[in-house]
């Protein structure tokens, strides 16, 4: 089996890279895919946080690149999920430690005995950008309904487009808030994929709940309630084929929501977002 | 393609040659020359008949010498049935128009990444200043096609009165002999094509692109980033767009900014498209509606 390898960038930092690698790589090994989730962010590595496996980590991807251990050795296996391993970033290196070569023979390596690679880009077009995209073959383009965001997803489009071995991208539009759409006050994500002429993956509403879960090392597609769980377990099927109509994030505008918010309102309980 | 006309090519006048052999003997020799290589050839064969796999083997060899076999002009109509089954276009090269393969830089015409705002190799493009102060763009001004011919006709009348060429017109010419980049593609944030000559670009330009051309752009799409015509001092270039919605417009050493109230950034699209000129007109850059 050949696996599938599949580069999560942006450009921009900050709009939800490794919260999107961690969600859609648990989420793809939930539904029983083998995933092997590679941090490239070398000396600003988060995406063990994100997991909770910040304290099991002995060997990084440096380590393997330098010959000090085997690659099998460095990969660490989940808490909860058998099926996911991780192949952290070293913390008190930086991104020249490593370069293209090295990183798509180790994502080669790795394609043979697993059925997905998510490769966490870091911020940037210069190269960690370059080392992460360089063992990928499809992208996912993560951006925010911001203009310097989009701005930069442009640009990041336009350097994938010329690599020759990246053979799709796909948009996912992170932290959208429905109200503000409503009010004009965000851009939509017509207005979005417009500007970017770039295929939808996913849209993922913003959900306070996400912060909690990066700090108690639990992503957020565990928690069954929350909208952006869903939406991230969407997008995990969508990437392994299945046709998901995109969920409905918007305010519910019916009467009976109405008569229930006023009363909300009334008691002083917190609204949610 | 009617007149023959291919940037980057390679004449080979084979019209005296007797047969195919003395054809392929010929060739052979001629694309030796470091001149003929990487060119798009254009055969000129005259009379002579060419079953299909004698014109395949002449095709063969062109490709061996990293040239391409661009069309070929016959006047017999066997080699031009073997070439229209072999997919080679026929063409007719006019004598009166001589293709002149301008001194080109591969890079000239190769989509980098640079960054926005430094000056590209040759094409220093100092922004001049204007007298006045501010640089806006001016409100479009809407003239008929009639109107607009009818200035032409007169300013022909009054330079042919003068039977001196006017500057204008020498310009003017000038950019009609450029050779012209035609692109059907979408010019993403960060990416510049710049040319010695004309652009023509079938997609959109998305802010943060450059266009820099010698003579004149035109966008058969939304025009968003920053467009650069008449770089190396044409003051009679013209940058065209089905919309203009562009940073900054620049021909030769004037330059005009969108103006901060329409600073509507994310609203680029629109299915309204709106054609429109930008041309400079008593040393400001003002944009015309090609209305109808």
């Amino acid at each position: 089996m050949t696996g599938r390898v599949i580069v999560i960038t942006s450009g921009k930092g900050g709009v939800g890279k490794t919260t999107t690698s961690a969600n859609i790589g648990t989420a793809l090994a939930k539904a029983g895919q083998k995933v092997v989730l590679i941090d490239t962010d070398i000396g600003l590595r988060n995406l063990d946080l994100l997991l909770g496996l910040e304290n099991r980590i002995v060997y990084t991807i440096i380590d393997v690149v330098e010959e000090r251990c085997k690659l099998k050795q460095a990969l660490v296996k989940d808490k909860k999920n058998p099926n996911l391993c991780l192949l952290a970033a070293a913390q008190t290196r930086d991104k020249s430690s490593i370069n293209q070569e090295q990183l798509k023979s180790i994502c080669d390596e790795l394609k043979e005995e697993n059925d997905f690679i998510i490769v966490d880009c870091p911020a940037g077009i210069e190269q960690g950008f370059q080392n992460a995209v360089a063992g990928a073959t499809e992208a996912i383009v993560v951006t925010t309904p911001e203009m310097s965001a989009v701005r930069d997803a442009d640009r990041i489009i336009g350097l994938l487009e010329a690599k020759e071995e990246i053979e799709s991208y796909k948009l996912l539009l992170n932290r959208v808030r429905p109200k503000l759409v409503q009010s004009n006050d965000m851009m939509s994500v017509d207005d979005v994929v417009d500007i970017l002429s770039c295929s939808l993956i996913g849209i993922i509403p913003e959900d306070v709940g996400v912060i909690t879960s990066t700090n108690k090392g639990e992503p957020i597609v565990n928690d069954e309630k929350s909208l952006a769980g869903q939406a991230y377990q969407n997008v995990a099927k969508r990437i392994m084929g299945e046709e998901v109509d995109f969920l409905d994030i918007d305010e519910p505008k019916g009467f009976v929501a109405k008569i229930k918010k006023f009363f909300a309102g009334l008691f002083g309980k917190e609204q949610k977002a | 393609m009617n007149k023959g006309f291919v940037e980057d090519g390679f004449i080979i006048d084979l019209g005296n040659a007797k047969d195919a052999s003395e054809i392929i003997y010929e060739l052979s020799n001629i694309l030796e020359i470091p001149e003929a290589r990487n060119k798009k050839i254009c055969l000129k064969l005259g009379e002579i008949d060419l079953s299909q796999s004698q014109l395949l083997s002449i095709k063969s060899l062109i490709n061996s010498m990293v040239s391409e076999l661009a069309f070929v002009d016959t006047n017999s109509e066997q080699t031009e049935l073997s070439a229209l089954n072999l997919g080679i276009i026929v063409s007719e090269l006019s004598n009166e128009i001589e293709v002149e393969t301008p001194e080109i830089n591969a890079e000239d015409f190769e989509i980098k990444e640079t960054e926005v705002g430094e000056p590209k190799d040759g094409l220093s493009y100092e922004l001049i200043e204007q007298e006045a102060d501010e640089e806006e763009k001016i409100e479009v001004v809407e003239k008929t096609e009639e109107e607009i011919e009818a200035e032409g006709k007169l300013e022909e009348l009054i330079d042919e009165e003068n039977e001196q060429l006017s500057e204008k017109e020498i310009a003017q010419h000038e950019i009609s002999k450029l050779p012209t980049l035609y692109l059907q593609q979408t010019l993403r944030s960060g990416q510049t094509m710049s040319y010695d000559g004309n652009i023509v670009l079938v997609g959109d330009a998305h802010p943060g692109s450059e266009i820099i051309a010698k003579g004149d752009i035109t966008v058969w799409g939304v025009l968003g980033g920053i467009a650069h015509a008449g770089a190396r001092g044409n003051d009679w270039a013209k940058i065209r767009a089905l919309k203009v919605n562009a940073i900054q417009l620049r021909i030769s050493g004037f330059y005009a900014r969108r103006p901060d109230s329409m600073n509507i950034p994310f609203i680029q699209r629109s299915s309204e498209f709106t054609p429109e000129e930008a041309r400079v007109e008593n040393r400001e850059i003002v944009i015309y509606k090609m209305s109808e």
